[in-house]
Order: C-alpha cells, then structure tokens, then sequence
C-alpha cells in the first residue's frame, strides 16, 4: 500500500473505481442505481460528475466517501482497497483522506467558524498547540480570515461555504468530495467557490470530485463524467 | 478524541442550549438538594422534636429504678441497691444518651402557719429539669450553683402549691420541712405526672445533707436524643449497671406502645418525603432522557456532519453521554449548594448543628446519583445517536 502511495504522487492515480454497483431495495426488488462504475481519478485532479437529478451522482460521490457501501466492486484509494475496511476504520479514513463539502452549507449552527474547523482537528487527534495554526492556514485560504469568531448562523451564504471549503482542506485530506457545492450559490459566489476549488488541485496534491448540474461549473473542471441512468459514460473533457 | 477535547465541548453545548434545560435541572437540583437536607438535617430535627416531649409523649425518656420495696413486700432479705457514680459516668457515655438525672425519693411532710402537709420529696440534680422537660410555672428552678452550695430551696409541684398557698405565686416564702427552713424558689411547669405535681424538689446535695434517713438515689431517667435510639440505650443500661455494680431488682420502664407509635409516625412522615425526592429525581431522570431524545433528533444532521468529519460512533456516544453526565452533575451540585444553604439555615434555627462528615457523604451520594442518572437516562438517546447512519442523518429535514 505504501509503496504504492509513494509511486502515485504526483500525477499519479489516486482513485480507482472498477465495475462498481449500488442497488437499492424498496421493499418488492432492487433497483439499480449504479451500474458497473469504472473510475480513475489522477492526484490533484479536479473531477465533475454531472447528470440529472437521480441519474446516482450523490450516491457515487457518498461511496467514494464511504458513507455508503456499494453492492458491489472495488474501489481503491491510493493504492488500498477500502471497501475492506471496518466501521472505525472507515471513520479514520474519512478523517485522514477525505474532506466533504454539502449543498446545503452544513456547518454547526451555533458554533462559530473555528469551532466548526476545529472539529475535524479534535476527530483526527491533532494536538491543540498545532490547531490554531492549521485553522488560521485554512480559513486563509478561502480569504475568511476575519469571520474567524462569528458564528455560523450570522455568514452569508457564499461565506458559509468557503468556510465548509476551509473545514474539508483542514486536514489535508486526499481528495475533497463536493456535492453540488454551488447549488444554493448565486453565480458570483459559485465561481468564487470554483476559484479555490482549482487553487486547491492545482497545488497537486488534493484532488477535487464535485457533482453538479449546472454546466458552467462543471466546465471549470479538467474532466467532466456524464452519468445518466446509473451508467457512468467516457469524460467527456 | 481527548478527553478534555470531549469535555470541552460537551459543556459548551450544554451552556449553549441551556434555556432547553432549565426544568431538568430544577427537578434534579431540588431532589438533590432535598436529599442532602433531610439526611444531612433528619437527625438534628428529631432531636429538635426530641426536645418537645409532649409532642411526643415522653417516648425518649427512659425510667430506671431499683425495686428496694418490692424486695420488701417478698420478705426477702436483700441490701437496698442505689446507682453508684461509676454506673452514672458509664451510662453518660452510652452512645445515643443526651443525659441522665439520677433521683432518690421520700415521703416527709412540712408545715406552714401551723399546718401541716404530708408529700413526697424528691431529691434531683440541675439536669433534672432538661430530662424531663419540665420548666418554672412562676419563679424559677434551681441550678448547678444551688446542687454544689447545698442550698436550702424548695420547687413545688403546683399541685401542691395551690394546697399549702392556695396560689402559684410563691416564690420567697418559706417552709419548714423536717425541722430545716426552705426558702421557695419557684413552681414546676409541664408536669403530666400527677404524683410529681402534688411533690416538691430539693438539690440532691442538700437531701443527702440534712433529711433524716435519706437514701442514695435509687431512680433514674435518661433521655435518648433521638426516639432512634431509645431501644438500644434500653438495652444498654442493664448491661453497663452490671459492669459497675449489682444490678439485682434493677427495672427498666420504656412506654414502648407509645414510642413505637411515635416511631411508625415518624417512619411514615420520612417515607413521604423521600418518596418525595425520589419522584422528583426521577422526574430529573425522565426529562434528561426526553431532552436527550429531542437533542438527538434535533442535531441528527450534526450528528451525521460529524461522522462525514471523522467521528467514530463511539466519539458520537461519548459526547451525548457527557453532555447527559454534565446535565445530571451540573444540576447535582446546584442541589447540593441549595442543599447545605438549607442546612445552614436549618442549623441556625434550630440552634444545633449536624457534622460536617454527613453532608459531605450526602455531597458524595448526591454525585453518585447523579453520575447514575446521567448515564442511565442519557445512554439509550446516546446510542441512538450513535448507530445513525451518515447519510440518512445528513439528509434528515
């Protein structure tokens, strides 16, 4: 595994999806929702995956975050297969490799933005002398320095969402996964959400798979994945 | 997660939400505090009720005597026998003893403006009064100074009064009682015994200086502090006068009916109140685990954002039950504050005060039940809140 992570820097592939699929049962049958997924993912790459509502975009982007298991396939991350992993170790993943950003700006309402990076922090052991360090270099990045000590519920909704940029970038994760981060957005914050995204993978070492719907954005990232009906088609970037 | 990672936010969330609650916190806080009272203070109470034997029929008042006349009537041939110093100083330090009054008795009579009248006198020491509870109609009674001086002073029996004076009011005149002159110093109040209102009370001292024949004291009342401890101070005196002295014919009167009728009162006025307590604490218990469920419910999507972030099921757990735990504790220690409040103004009005080793096991048993009641009342929404699936609770409207 480690010999692995230390060939896939750079360039190399980061995520490997093969042949996965999801199912789900409503009680009379299985309905597929995902059907054969491959999927490869380079290190600092920024990755759309567009589609209709319901076409899985969501529930792909939950089983490369291991909040969801699939039916079956494999999925690999940096050179380990995941799926293998147990319940603890699937929370350690997600604290050590992955950062999420929602739709719905899902911060802790009534704790203020370091609080809400810091959290992250506390869940991957992180010593409290090196916090305030890591948590300034975050919130920095999306330029929202100075809301450091307001409250979540006071942002605007474009702030609230650089500051959920900011807590999935805390922990240096792997890859960030984005759920149609912009949804809410009105186009000005949308882009400027964009902005950091490929400020983020450009640097190379953080990859970035958001879903979306909206064209535009999606036209920001280096390869767009159309899924439509489950099936995930050739990028077509 | 640290542990003061862990206690650091659970104690800001509880403060965050505290206006959610508030009523578990009272109902906790005066059950623990009620608790902490009632322990802390039940005894000093009783021993205030204690203090009031008419309240409860003397119950706490032991009778002791040796039945010299009886051997009489029996024609047997047996030394009269009287409570000796060392049986008294025993008998002192017997756990549950407030104090004893020993007391020696005679018939004798006296004569005022000629008339003669036939009572009976009764020898007692200062403490005679506090044992039985009995205090100065008019006048006064007499104290250690007048038993040590050997004065010649006279209380009497108001009965007895109204026989020789024909009124209460009689302090300073004086009677001539086996050919000594006795100076009336005042009439006893709060006699129920009839043979003791028709009497009269002399020092003790001065009886063994200057009656005729006087005998040792052969009776003795000692009073319990609490009707707890009655039955076992009871059964301590035959044992103790056998220790120090012979104690053929020794006899010991307890009004066991009306005692255990005091008991039964008292057993059932506790029972009340601790029932009381129980209810409210229990109420404290059910409001955490309803304000715990309504958290759990109203931070599902936090709960979830937290897993998304890393947080293991156990880390979910934890959190919710400390933050139960700090609920419970938090409102264990207002209890408790209220409580030794309550006790000091309790101790301030009753005039006595309990030790402090008490309160501080009751501030130990307070902080146990509580610790029981955040865990057992915060643990199943907590395990709820654990096992959520990450998903679903991100998803949850």
């Amino acid at each position: 595994m480690n010999s692995f992570r230390l060939t896939s820097q750079g360039n190399g592939i980061l995520i490997k999806v093969v042949d996965l699929v999801k199912n789900f049962s409503n009680g009379q049958g299985e309905i597929p929702v995902l059907r054969k997924v491959n999927l490869q993912i380079h290190r600092g790459e920024m990755v759309a995956i567009t589609g209709p509502s319901g076409s899985g975009k969501s529930t792909l982007l939950y089983i490369l975050g291991l909040l969801l298991p699939p039916t079956r396939g494999d999925y690999w991350l940096g050179g380990e297969n995941v799926l293998n992993l147990d319940r603890s170790a699937q929370a350690a993943f997600r604290r050590r490799r992955v950062g999420f950003v929602f739709q719905s700006c899902d911060l802790l309402e009534n704790s203020n933005v370091y609080e809400n990076l810091e959290f992250p922090l506390i869940y991957a052991g992180v010593n409290p002398r090196e916090r305030p360090a890591r948590i300034i270099a975050a919130i920095e990045r999306v330029n929202l320095s100075h809301r450091l000590y307001h409250r979540a519920n006071h942002l605007s909704g474009g702030e609230r969402q650089r500051v959920a940029v900011a807590r999935a970038l805390v922990n240096h994760p792997d890859v960030i996964l984005a759920d149609e981060p912009t949804g809410q957005l009105d186009r000005r914050h949308g882009h400027l959400i964009m902005d950091h995204f490929q400020e983020i993978s450009a640097e190379g070492d953080t990859s970035v798979v958001l879903v979306t719907h909206d064209p535009e954005m999606a036209s920001r990232c280096t390869r767009i994945y159309p899924l439509r009906d489950g099936i995930l088609y050739a990028p077509e970037k | 997660m640290r542990l003061d990672d862990l206690l650091r936010i659970s104690i800001r969330q509880v403060y965050r939400y505290r206006r959610r609650y508030w009523g578990v916190v009272l109902a906790i806080a005066l059950g623990v505090g009620a608790f902490t009272t009632m322990v802390t203070m039940g005894r000093e109470v009783k021993k205030t009720f204690n203090q009031d034997l008419e309240l409860i029929g003397g119950v706490t008042v032991i009778r002791s005597h040796f039945d010299n006349y009886h051997n009489l009537n029996n024609y047997k041939v047996m030394r009269p026998n009287w409570f000796h110093p060392p049986t008294l100083a025993a008998l002192r330090q017997v756990s549950g003893v407030w104090e004893i009054s020993p007391v020696a008795v005679r018939w004798t009579s006296c004569t005022w403006r000629r008339d003669s009248y036939s009572f009976q006198v009764m020898a007692v020491d200062e403490t005679f009064w506090q044992v039985r509870s009995f205090w100065a109609l008019t006048g006064r009674l007499f104290g250690l100074s007048e038993v040590i001086g050997r004065k010649r002073e006279v209380v009497l029996g108001s009965r007895l009064a109204q026989r020789i004076f024909g009124h209460l009011d009689v302090a300073g005149e004086v009677i001539e009682l086996e050919q000594d002159l006795y100076r009336v110093v005042g009439v006893v109040g709060g006699v129920t015994d009839m043979d003791l209102a028709h009497g009269a009370f002399i020092p003790i001292t001065t009886f063994a200086d200057r009656i005729l024949g006087a005998q040792h004291p052969d009776r003795l009342y000692v009073r319990c502090v609490t009707w707890d401890d009655v039955e076992h101070v009871a059964k301590a005196i035959p044992m103790v006068v056998q220790a120090n002295q012979p104690a053929e014919q020794l006899r010991v009167e307890v009004s066991w009916q009306a005692l255990n009728q005091v008991k039964k009162v008292s057993w059932w006025i506790e029972s009340f109140i601790y029932l009381a307590i129980f209810a409210t604490l229990s109420l404290g218990g059910f409001g955490i685990w309803n304000v715990m469920m309504a958290a759990v419910r109203s931070r599902t999507r936090e709960i979830g954002l937290k897993k998304a972030m890393g947080a293991e099921d156990r880390d979910i757990l934890a959190q919710f039950i400390t933050e139960s735990l700090c609920l419970s504790l938090g409102a264990a220690l207002i209890g408790i504050g209220l409580g030794r409040l309550l006790v000091e103004l309790i101790s301030y009005w009753l005039g006595s005060r309990p030790s402090e080793e008490i309160f501080f096991s009751c501030l130990g048993m307070g902080l146990f039940f509580a610790v029981v009641l955040g865990i057992g009342a915060g643990l199943y929404p907590s395990l709820q809140a654990s096992r959520m699936e990450v998903v679903s609770a991100t998803q949850y409207e």
